[in-house]
């Protein structure tokens, strides 16, 4: 038995008629047409509001925004990775704060790099010490 | 105040970043770093303690290195029928829903192959040049060989799991909507446990600013790349930072189900981009053990990737930019999360 064929909940029922009520029904359908063209004004009127919003939004992100990257895509970089510093201005798109430093990092498990920078001799000499606590992988 | 006292114990390092709009804090955690940052900065202390509740919860319940947690106790038992915590039983529901996800290349029934491979204590306590080599390899029993129904979980003899693959993500996870919710404000949270990022709340503009920090460069130059996160999560898996070597061997901890060897592929790091951070975790690894297969795998599950190969080249998948600055796009929706009472027990 096909559950979906026996399924008769939400079919609508055969309507008892008699003449007053469709004296009722025929003056109600002349407001119901009055209101209706009403209402199809208010919804195109409600329907260039919103594109007329969503064209002037468009133009504004656009001037910041980077362009779009395409889903599924797949780009190569050299060697060495990504170039850093080649970004430009991010989008504003939400409501917390202007954040413009990194706030932390991805990256392998739990091995913690701290880089010192110094001077010796005239040269910048860069230290990158790492340590692997234990634990947690990923 | 609450705070200060908290950096005052020692617990929490303030860390200064340049912005005075967020409050960012690290700590030691769980045998890596956790790192919490906060908008607007006077949430900060109510954050911190909901993220130390629930480290502290995660560590007693998933540690494979803590003798009195509770998957120790039930690796110890060598197999069987086990009633969990709610905890746990959600650890491991999220870790056998990431195994079938990835058809079994994030498997947490690795943990006899780690073992067996040496990684059977707290990394920094490994012998880091054993002389002897490792038993031979075997495959991983299958997360189809375990059971779990709500809090009831059955498995076989000589099975021990590993919920590497998705246990920090899950903490990420729970802990940034933990702090989220004692904050009171309206602001922001994100959690980094271990590089394994989660947020919630409201975002700066235009995301989170987050470093991919590829430090395991092969050329030993530093590189990286930022990244706003607006949405979601981002998790990164690398086969560079746990290593140690067997009988002249190099080895690390990701090991392939397949094989119970460890992961043989091209990648040497795996930056993946979801809408939680448990999928994130268990894709980043999935995409370490595919290998050569990750780039078609990760772009059917359109999640965006960046992809740092052992010759220093990086592939970007799915729309990861490939550009500094950039927003990662993170597509809605979990594999891993969400009403799975009854899973495995097919074999």
């Amino acid at each position: 038995m096909d559950p979906e064929r026996e399924y008769r909940g939400g079919v609508p029922l055969p309507q008892w008629e008699d003449p007053a009520a469709a004296q009722r029904t025929a003056l109600a359908a002349g407001r119901e047409n009055g209101l209706r063209q009403l209402r199809r004004m208010s919804a195109w009127s409600a329907a260039a509001l919103v594109v007329g919003t969503g064209a002037a939004t468009a133009a504004f992100v656009h001037g910041f925004t980077p362009a779009a990257q395409v889903a599924g895509s797949t780009t190569t970089a050299g060697a060495g990775g990504a170039a850093v510093g080649a970004g430009g201005p991010t989008t504003q798109s939400s409501g917390g704060p202007a954040v413009t430093h990194s706030v932390a990092a991805t990256s392998g498990s739990g091995v913690t790099t701290v880089t010192t920078t110094r001077t010796v001799g005239g040269k910048t000499v860069v230290t990158r010490a790492r340590s692997a606590p234990a634990y947690q992988d990923n | 105040m609450l705070t200060a006292e908290l950096t005052a114990a020692g617990l929490w390092q303030r860390i200064a970043t340049g912005d005075d709009a967020v409050a960012v804090a690290q700590r030691a955690a769980l045998g890596t770093s956790a790192r919490v940052a906060v908008w607007p900065p006077e949430s900060l202390g109510r954050a911190l303690i909901a993220v130390d509740a629930v480290l502290d919860e995660l560590d007693h319940q998933a540690s494979r290195f803590r003798a009195d947690s509770e998957l120790s106790w039930i690796n110890q038992a060598g197999g069987g029928l086990f009633l969990l915590s709610d905890g746990l039983a959600q650890a491991i529901g999220v870790a056998l829903a990431a195994a079938r996800w990835t058809g079994a290349l994030a498997d947490p029934t690795v943990g006899t192959a780690l073992v067996s491979l040496g990684y059977d204590r707290d990394f920094a306590a490994i012998d880091p040049d054993r002389p002897e080599p490792a038993p031979p390899p075997r495959p991983a029993p299958g997360w189809e060989s375990v059971q779990l129904a709500g809090v009831m979980l059955r498995i076989p003899a000589g099975t021990r799991l590993d919920l590497g693959a998705t246990a920090k993500g899950l903490g990420s996870d729970r802990a940034a909507r933990a702090a989220m919710s004692v904050t009171g404000h309206p602001g922001g949270v994100l959690v980094g446990l271990g590089g394994d990022i989660a947020i919630a709340g409201i975002t700066p503009r235009g995301g989170w600013p987050v470093t991919v920090a590829d430090d395991s460069d092969p050329a030993g130059r530093p590189a990286g790349q930022l990244v706003r996160l607006p949405a979601g999560a981002i998790a990164t898996s690398s086969i560079s930072c746990r290593t140690w070597r067997r009988a002249g061997r190099t080895l690390h901890h990701i090991v392939d189900p397949r094989t119970g060897l460890p992961a043989d592929g091209p990648w040497r790091m795996a930056s993946v981009a979801a809408a939680t951070c448990a999928d994130a975790n268990a894709a980043a690894t999935a995409a370490i053990v595919a290998g050569h297969r990750a780039e078609g795998w990760l772009t059917a599950t359109g999640l965006p990737a960046r992809l740092a190969g052992r010759d220093g080249n990086v592939r970007y998948v799915g729309g990861w930019p490939d550009a500094d600055g950039r927003q990662v796009a993170v597509p809605p929706g979990t594999h891993v999360y969400g009403g799975t009472v009854r899973i495995g027990g097919s074999r």
